[in-house]
């Protein structure tokens, strides 16, 4: 398999998967997460007959969902660090996870708001009648209801956010595409040839063997939980 | 307010110009991907949603490797890898791959989309307009799309409302829309905080005001029986 390989390929191939690769999945672990636990709180706290916090929790959730995720990103690397009361430069992988985390967690809020107003009244009257509140009644009772249902789209978030780490690139992150990137332009520096052609279908075949999968799996769990 | 004492409204309103200009380009680049988009997917759609041997098969393809690839490296495809191309290499101007990226991207996406609606027109309504002496040609025009695309409509708008989103993404190969527009500007006068609040409220604006209107086009097409 190696052998297959033209020399060039080598040392291109260790420095995007130790590098890049590595910066992808950071990137994306971050995002996941944080999107995960922001997005569950805002969507659940999104059911509370409350107009006030109803608008606010809304309009988070309309300003990230309809911001380009790459405008979000330069919003936070670039303009938030000269903002008053803030006046602190991010790292390059702090402004593009946070970036993702802001888009991620509004999509994951909404899916939660939908997934935990479909759960019957009755369930949440029985909790109320054994004594639950507010919170122990949403945590122990709803909330695990609500999960299955998130699952689907969770999982398609999941194949979403992997592909729109390459964003990060566009601030100087050295995940798998900028690594890619790199690559061609030292290789046409030093051969003449830039083999963009190659690299680039690299990484495109490499984030369709991790996203392919993921979207199969997001629609047999849909056609399955329903 | 001393959060906003230090903002300069001036500022954006000497640069106005130069926003819009951006803003121009964008809607180009947008309009010309979002009708390829359509075309792609009413014929693709058909093709999947009818079964037509192989060319569904090759459609499928599309599909999902445009789906599941990211838009940021397909652009990267277009720009700096068709010139690659063994033995003949393919030089594409920034605008083109700005258009072509954008529409093959929301192509793959309304192929589903329409499939899904043209699948979704019963089949009685086809027999019927087939019993009635319509071509097979002429019951899709006549039958099939007009139900089928209004049930795809809701999708398919989100659909056009994300490839105008995806135009931000060209400002990697320095296609000055709106995005690379303002980061330009900012990167000649360092004034983040106004140049990016700009930006940011002029897509929430554009972006806004589109889903406003399509839920106004939506309820008016929707068909009879969903009103």
């Amino acid at each position: 398999m190696i052998a297959l390989l033209p020399d060039w390929a080598g040392p291109v191939a260790h420095y995007m998967a130790h590098q890049g690769v590595k910066q992808t999945l950071r990137i994306a672990v971050f995002a996941v997460v944080g999107s995960a636990l922001v997005g569950i709180l805002l969507g659940t706290l999104m059911t509370i007959r409350f107009p006030p916090l109803r608008a606010l929790l809304r309009l988070y959730v309309e300003i990230w969902r309809g911001l380009p995720i790459v405008v979000t990103i330069f919003i936070v690397f670039y303009a938030l660090p000269s903002a008053p009361l803030i006046h602190h430069r991010f790292a390059a992988f702090t402004g593009a996870a946070v970036g993702l985390t802001l888009w991620g967690s509004a999509q994951v809020a909404e899916a939660t708001r939908g997934a935990v107003q479909s759960i019957p009244r009755e369930q949440h009257e029985a909790a109320s009648a054994l004594g639950f509140g507010w919170v122990g009644r949403h945590v122990s009772v709803i909330l695990p209801q609500a999960l299955r249902r998130l699952l689907p789209p969770f999982v398609g978030l999941l194949a979403n956010v992997i592909q729109n780490t390459t964003i990060a690139s566009l601030i100087g992150v050295t995940e798998v595409l900028s690594t890619g990137q790199r690559s061609t332009e030292r290789l046409a520096y030093s051969t003449g040839d830039s083999h963009a052609l190659a690299i680039y279908a690299a990484v495109a075949a490499a984030f369709f063997a991790i996203s392919f999968p993921l979207t199969r799996l997001a629609i047999f769990l849909e056609k399955r939980l329903v | 307010m001393a959060v906003l004492a230090s903002f300069d409204w001036h500022f954006i309103w000497a640069h106005h110009s130069e926003f819009l200009a951006g803003l121009r380009r964008t809607f180009k680049v947008a309009a010309i991907g979002i009708a390829g988009a359509f075309l792609i997917g009413v014929v693709l759609g058909a093709i999947r949603a009818h079964r037509i041997p192989v060319l569904s098969q090759l459609a499928a393809v599309y599909v999902e490797v445009i789906r599941n690839t990211p838009i940021l490296v397909q652009i990267f495809l277009f720009y700096y890898g068709l010139p690659e191309f063994p033995g003949h290499p393919i030089r594409l101007q920034p605008f083109t791959v700005a258009w072509l990226s954008v529409m093959v991207w929301g192509g793959a996406f309304n192929t589903e989309n329409f499939r899904a609606g043209f699948e979704a027109v019963p089949a009685r309504y086809r027999e019927a307009g087939l019993a009635l002496g319509f071509s097979r040609l002429g019951t899709f025009a006549n039958v099939t799309f007009p139900i089928g695309a209004r049930i795809a409509l809701p999708s398919s708008i989100n659909t056009y409302i994300s490839v105008l989103k995806n135009t931000s993404l060209l400002t990697a190969i320095g296609y000055a829309e709106l995005t690379n527009t303002a980061y330009s500007l900012e990167s000649v006068t360092f004034r983040s905080t106004e140049v990016y609040a700009t930006l940011g409220v002029m897509y929430l604006v554009v972006v806004w005001t589109l889903s406003a209107l399509i839920r106004l086009v939506e309820s008016r097409l929707a068909l009879p029986e969903e009103r």
